[in-house]
């Protein structure tokens, strides 16, 4: 069976003038994906890469100067209030509430926005606030309620538009251990009701744990398009710790970092490694074989999302000094 | 249907927040209360007495006129300021509805409020002062709803102002003097105001509270140009905010403040 695409995001570009230098930023720069109904997708990069502004792009909240955001059939630039209907956000995270009403008048008050009267939607409001554990409290003011709960109170607001695509952008951002963790408890439950997401963040258990695939974005460009798993295996085949039995010579060390940009020579003589085809190891070998290198033993590295997402921006940025150079 | 929703959500928002605010919204009781009671018993003391009654009426409903048009028009850039401040404004941007229609439907919870508050004040302080005002609340009424209109579409340009530029009380404070000069001169001193928002509708209900004009006494004309000139500025200040706005979407200004 065919899986029906239901965002297509195609050649965005942004471009911003800053305010004091007035020098101008290309934020978002050709960017282009796509999301498949029921998918969760993580929009990742570092700071200012650009993923705020794509997530705003895809709303409809800023015009892109090139390029368009069809959702359901919809193309947000042409039909935005439409497209809206099958949108909703988190964006600034506990800042979307009003702090000086309640749990529930927040919830009854959004979906008030959206055209929804109190009593229809009452029954959802129930299992929501029974859901995120809010019931008890659902009468308190938003501003005596902690991070953790206002974060989860955002999230059932925009659950509560029952839009096919959610969009959270940093959900678990400024949450403690304890909390982000129940965060992702909730995010995964929303995940298996068939929702279609999309999450920028930086945290990286959240991208493991929930996502299927990954958008990693860099200087307004997208560098990685791939599963998170194909990722994971990408990175975990190609990557080596090797234990040495003496130190490396300046010369090899040289060699090494010429042939092999991502390597780390740590304490205990380990020396980490990523290499980009698998025919490299026979080149390292050689390389440690010309000074007479002991190698005690070799290990393949177990690596996480964090790794995997530090390799990538690395590896751009070698790209990009190569390009220039 | 879904405006009639937004407009329920967003009136019990505005009571809502009357209420977490009560302080503020107590001090704005007492002053238009105060207000209203100087102006009954301060003209009689003040005033020519054979005129006093005619003073009273005139500054009594341009007094109602310029509060409720001020109210109008700063409530309405407030609540983009306010939401921007907040962080919420991006998030009522994301109603399938369209934010314009979450403005109006927060005005007409807001007017319908304060609405209440004032004739109730009004009323209270009549009573107070045993000085009865000649109201004819079916033709004022519908009188000042129609003018509200024209008030609206002017609170929709200064909306507009806001959600690009943000900080628009300098502006504001100016604009209070423009609207009591609009709402003080009478028309028949300055024909050329029949053009400017509102005056039309102030100058039908001094002719209502002053000289007793009914339905009839009013000409086609009248009510012609005072409803062309309401629904004329709804329709300017909706497209100018409209424009505004996609503006503010191309410059990505919607979530800064």
């Amino acid at each position: 069976m065919k899986e029906e695409i239901l965002i297509e995001v195609k050649g965005l570009k942004k471009g911003y003038k800053k305010r004091k230098t007035k020098e101008w930023v290309q934020a978002v720069n050709n960017v282009s994906f796509t999301v498949k109904r029921g998918e969760i997708l993580g929009l990742l990069g570092p700071n200012g890469a650009g993923k705020t502004t794509t997530i705003k792009m895809i709303c409809g909240l800023i015009v892109p100067d090139e390029g368009e955001v069809v959702i359901n059939g919809i193309t947000m630039q042409k039909n935005r209030l439409k497209g809206l209907e099958h949108i909703s956000a988190v964006l600034e995270g506990n800042r979307n509430l009003y702090w000086r009403l309640t749990a529930r008048e927040n919830l009854e008050y959004f979906a008030g926005n959206r055209g929804k009267s109190r009593k229809e939607k009452m029954g959802e409001i129930e299992k929501l606030l029974s859901e995120f554990k809010l019931k008890q409290k659902e009468n308190e003011l938003v501003s005596n309620l902690s991070r953790g709960m206002q974060q989860k109170l955002a999230l059932a607001v925009a659950l509560l538009a029952d839009s096919d695509v959610i969009l959270l952008d940093e959900p678990t951002l400024g949450l403690d251990i304890e909390t982000g963790y129940e965060v992702r408890q909730l995010l995964k439950k929303i995940s298996e009701a068939g929702k279609t997401i999309i999450i920028s963040t930086h945290d990286m258990p959240v991208v493991q744990d929930l996502c299927e695939r990954t958008v990693i974005i860099n200087n307004g460009k997208v560098i990685a398009d791939e599963k998170v798993e194909e990722l994971m295996n990408l990175f975990e085949t190609s990557a080596y710790v090797l234990t040495l039995g003496n130190e490396l010579t300046e010369q090899q060390q040289k060699e090494l970092d010429a042939k092999f940009p991502i390597n780390e020579l740590l304490d205990g003589g380990k020396l980490t490694i990523t290499l980009e085809q698998d025919n490299d190891i026979y080149d390292l070998m050689d390389l440690l074989k010309k000074e007479n290198t002991i190698i005690e033993k070799i290990d393949r590295t177990t690596i996480d999302f964090e790794e995997v997402f530090m390799n990538l921006i690395q590896e751009e940025k070698n790209h990009a000094i190569h390009s220039i150079n | 249907m879904p405006f009639i929703q937004l407009i329920k959500a967003n009136t019990r928002m505005e009571f809502i927040e009357m209420k977490r605010y009560l302080p503020n919204t107590l001090s704005m009781i007492a002053t238009v209360y105060i207000i209203f009671l100087g102006m009954l018993l301060g003209i009689n003391v003040i005033g020519d007495p054979a005129q006093a009654e005619a003073n009273i009426q005139h500054l009594i409903v341009n007094y109602i006129f310029w509060y409720l048009t001020l109210m109008t028009l700063s409530n309405i850039g407030f609540t983009i300021t306010m939401e921007a401040t907040r962080g919420t404004l991006e998030q009522l941007y994301m109603s399938p509805l369209g934010m314009w229609k979450i403005l109006l439907s927060r005005l007409i919870g807001y007017i319908a409020l304060h609405g209440v508050i004032v004739i109730g004040l009004l009323y209270l302080s009549m009573a107070t002062a045993n000085q009865w005002l000649y109201l004819k609340p079916d033709i004022t009424l519908t009188i000042l709803l129609i003018t509200l209109v024209g008030i609206v579409g002017v609170g929709f340009m200064i909306a507009g102002a806001s959600v690009i530029f943000k900080q628009i009380q300098a502006f504001m404070q100016i604009l209070q003097f423009i609207l009591a000069a609009l709402a003080f001169v009478p028309l028949s001193v300055a024909p050329i105001l029949i053009l400017a928002p509102f005056v039309k509708g102030v100058d039908m209900i001094r002719h209502v509270m002053i000289q007793g004009y009914s339905w009839t006494d009013f000409t086609a004309m009248d009510y012609t140009a005072l409803i062309a000139n309401s629904l004329l500025y709804l329709l300017i200040g909706i497209f100018f905010y409209l424009k505004c706005e996609k503006i503010a979407m191309s410059r990505g200004l919607l979530g800064n403040y």
